[in-house]
């Protein structure tokens, strides 16, 4: 177990903790969890880095999602569903098609964000999304200069999507109220602030 | 004796190589062939990309005929590489083979100066000026050729020993294996199963070891040692010192005339033995009595009796009866057999892992070696194949394996190499635990897991598959809870970027291997070289891997460095064929190296006799007069008694007086006559 020293100072406290890795700190039961949700062998991962080589995001972020996958193996649960790294990923999924074992470290990542989910750790943009979509059908909606710029080539200003049938939007939003979305995000931005 | 040519003027050719880039690349050529061409007794100087080529074999053939040469010179590689190639294009062109000399201008020179090409160059020039020396007096030697005994010895009865002594004596020839334990199978019948496939280890060795003993053309010399070794290529003497034993087979019962008699392998009198002592084989993880065999499986299945704990009380004489198979009286008996060929398969030991303080071996309880854990595991071992804790006899649900212990090290209490066979077998020791221990989670700490041979990774990624947890870092230390005997394994996980410490119940630590202890004597009898780490020298590490530089002898196994089962095997079915070859052709070409006593100056004085070291000179009589002759056979052309003869009677062939002392004139005169 991790040694806790009692420091007056929050400051140095945080910057002294004892970051070693303790088998018992961890969840050893967190990698079949995120097997069974993203449906790839998570544990077969032999850290050859392949995934953050090809990771659009790596360069320009500190995400690592070897790093990542390495954490999953040693059950730090609480360390990785707090990370907010873990939303950086783009889903592009250069990475699942690269990797040598022909795991699916993107479905990983996926499955780890409904974790987090599920304790409603999620960042602002991502519940805005939510709530946009509920709203228009769409995470990014229409707007006045993309409408001028269809029509200026010769498309309806409207796309053939909830924009042009909001009658379809009720369908979407069936959807969304019967995994909670709307009314989880809500929630937490209400209690965010 | 062939017809010896006379020549009136030496008439030398020299051929200069630019083997590609390599010699080219920092030695001007043509410089030195220029130069070449203004040296005494020089009429051609040419040369060539790759004068190993047919095209630049040709050209010494043909400048050999067109300008009559005496002695060719070629500046290229080491004549380790390709004298033979040269002396055979000198036969070819019609000169004796022996009026070739080589001068090194890339390993020695243009490998070594790559960035000073001036330089290289005038160095190239001096060997060339020092070989065209010598070549300017070099003779006709005609090579002796010499029979070969049909029988071949094998020395070490592990897996490697038996498959080179199996080989050849299936190829026909009378193999005499001799082995220093009481049983053959070695290493490999401590082992409980291999990998990849998970075989088990006796049952695969054990139908082999039977083949041994049962075979027409095997002489089983164990519990036996090599005493003394003489003779070269083809008639090696080789003298045994066969052990006492205690108890005789009945072979050797019947010689006596002790009709039916000898040890039948009962046990009775293991069981009246009143001495106890530790189980070498079970690595003293059981008891074993003074007369002992080490396992069920042992083979030939004759007792032995350990004089070293032995009281003789006499117990076992009594039970023994009408057998009598047992001398409590029994002395070392030496023997010695004559063989054309030698394979040496010596083997391995475990490094005393105990050296690395900080994993705390023979310190800590639970902390213990992979040879022990392979006895643990296994069915006829200590524990009948329960893997137990020793400090308290539990079953370990966790348990931590660390490679690379003592290997890959260069602290000098470790091993700077790859023992290469630890990841493989820590490997299956995972799946072992995770297969017999329900709810078992092995933890592998490792720098690199080498699965590198046929069906290896795939092993790896079976076992990963499995449940074994990796974790990259090698154990800094290990620490030892003192209530529960628990241990912390503390290193970094250098791919979470971390400090980690890992508690769990057992540590196994995949000790590196070093030379069996008697390797260094045994190779000193053979006269075969060591590396510097102690393994026997191959002949040359990629293109004779089973060869000594000492000819006739050759190596398997993990004696010449650490390789698994099938290289081992692989190896000695390799060094099986080797040393089959000069016994099937029936006779070897000895290089006419050898010293040669000019009698006329002799004065018998036979100082020299006792200086040699291969016991080749001896006094005779010769027309009323003592002088010294030389055993052609047993010279190895030393030089130890033509440097010491004090009236310059004694003749280094290919090596002459005059020859080195023009080398030396041509060396420090720079050419000047």
């Amino acid at each position: 177990m991790a040694v806790k020293k009692d420091y007056k100072d929050q400051t140095l406290a945080e910057r002294l903790r004892d970051r070693k890795y303790y088998v018992p700190d961890s969840n050893p039961e967190f990698v079949k969890e995120v097997e069974k949700i993203g449906q790839t062998p998570a544990h077969m991962c032999f850290q050859c880095g392949t995934c953050t080589g090809s990771c659009p995001s790596a360069p320009r972020s500190t995400y690592r999602i070897r790093l990542f996958m390495r954490k999953i193996n040693l059950g730090l649960e609480e360390e990785i569903l707090t990370d907010p790294d873990l939303w950086l990923c783009t889903t592009c999924y250069s990475c699942t098609d690269r990797c040598p074992r022909d795991l699916a470290p993107t479905d990983a990542i996926m499955a780890m964000r409904n974790l987090a989910a599920r304790r409603d750790i999620v960042p602002r943009n991502f519940l805005k999304t939510a709530q946009a979509i509920y709203a228009s059908g769409h995470g990014v909606p229409n707007n006045d200069a993309n409408r001028a710029a269809r029509v200026k080539l010769g498309l309806d200003a409207e796309p053939d999507t909830t924009h042009k049938y909001p009658e379809y939007l009720e369908g979407i939003r069936k959807i969304m109220d019967h995994y909670g979305l709307k009314e989880r995000a809500d929630k937490i931005l209400a209690e965010e602030g | 004796m062939a017809e010896v040519k006379k020549y009136e003027e030496p008439r030398i050719g020299v051929f200069v190589c630019h083997c590609g880039t390599n010699i080219a690349g920092s030695i001007d050529i043509k410089a030195v062939m220029e130069y070449a061409s203004t040296l005494p007794n020089v009429v051609i100087a040419d040369d060539y990309q790759y004068m190993c080529s047919t095209p630049g074999q040709n050209k010494i053939g043909e400048a050999i005929e067109e300008q009559k040469l005496t002695g060719v010179v070629v500046a290229a590689c080491s004549p380790r590489l390709h004298e033979p190639t040269f002396r055979a294009a000198t036969k070819e062109g019609g000169l004796n083979p022996f009026r070739f000399e080589m001068a090194n201008i890339r390993e020695q020179n243009s490998w070594v100066h790559m960035h000073q090409p001036e330089e290289a160059t005038d160095k190239a020039k001096d060997a060339v000026r020092i070989a065209v020396a010598k070549a300017s007096l070099l003779e006709d030697l005609i090579p002796k050729s010499v029979p070969v005994e049909r029988a071949a010895m094998v020395v070490g009865g592990g897996v490697g020993g038996m498959q080179a002594a199996l080989d050849l004596a299936s190829a026909g020839i009378k193999t005499y294996l001799v082995e220093k334990e009481p049983s053959i199978g070695g290493k490999m019948s401590q082992l409980d199963k291999t990998f990849p496939t998970l075989d088990c280890s006796q049952c695969i060795l054990t139908p082999k070891m039977v083949d041994v003993y049962r075979h027409e053309n095997i002489e089983l010399l164990t519990y036996t040692e090599v005493e003394a070794v003489e003779g070269y290529i083809g008639n090696f003497d080789v003298t045994l010192r066969k052990k006492a034993r205690g108890v005789m087979t009945p072979d050797e019962a019947t010689e006596r005339g002790i009709i039916g008699g000898g040890c039948n392998g009962c046990g009775d009198c293991e069981d009246v033995c009143p001495v106890i002592r530790p189980n070498p084989f079970e690595l003293g993880m059981s008891p074993m009595k003074a007369i002992y065999i080490y396992h069920a499986q042992v083979s030939p299945l004759i007792y032995t009796i350990d004089f070293d704990s032995c009281v003789k009380c006499g117990l076992c004489v009594d039970v023994c009866g009408d057998k009598k198979a047992i001398e409590l009286d029994a002395q070392d008996t030496f023997e010695t057999v004559k063989v054309g060929t030698i394979v040496l398969a010596t083997g391995y030991d475990i490094f005393p892992v105990e050296e690395k303080h900080e994993w705390g071996y023979k310190n800590y309880d639970n902390v213990i070696t992979s040879l022990e854990f392979e006895r643990l595991i296994c069915a006829s071992g200590p524990t009948g194949g329960h893997l137990i804790r020793p400090s308290d006899g539990a079953t370990p649900k966790k348990v931590g394996f660390v490679l690379c212990a003592g290997s890959r090290d260069n602290t000098g209490v470790g091993k700077p190499y790859c023992s290469r066979f630890c990841c493989m077998y820590s490997l299956k020791h995972a799946h072992q635990i995770i297969e017999k221990i329900p709810g078992a989670v092995p933890y592998i700490f490792y720098m690199d897991i080498r699965s590198f041979g046929k069906m290896y990774e795939e092993f790896y990624y079976r076992i990963q598959d499995e449940g074994a947890k990796f974790i990259r870092g090698r154990v800094a230390n290990i620490q030892e809870d003192p209530v529960t005997k628990n241990l912390h394994i503390n290193t970094e996980d250098t791919l979470l970027g971390r400090p980690i410490d890992v508690e769990v119940d057992m540590v196994v630590l995949a000790a590196a291997v070093q030379p069996a202890a008697e390797t260094e004597a045994t190779r000193r009898l053979f006269g075969v070289s060591c590396s510097q780490d102690g393994w026997l020298l191959e002949a040359h590490p990629k293109l004779n891997p089973c060869g000594t530089t000492t000819a006739g002898v050759y190596l398997a196994g993990v004696c010449q460095g650490p390789k698994d089962i099938p290289d081992t095997v692989a190896q000695a079915e390799g060094a099986a064929s080797a040393a089959s070859i000069p016994i099937h052709r029936g006779e070897v070409e000895l290089e006419p190296y050898f010293a040669v006593c000019i009698e006329d100056i002799c004065a018998g004085c036979g100082m020299c006799i006792n200086l040699c070291p291969y016991q080749a000179l001896a006094l005779v009589e010769k027309d009323g007069r003592t002088v010294m002759q030389v055993t052609e056979a047993k010279c190895k052309g030393c030089g130890t008694c033509g440097g010491f003869c004090p009236g310059g009677a004694i003749r280094m062939q290919h090596f002459t007086t005059p020859q080195i002392v023009a080398q030396i004139d041509a060396f420090l005169l720079g050419g000047e006559q």
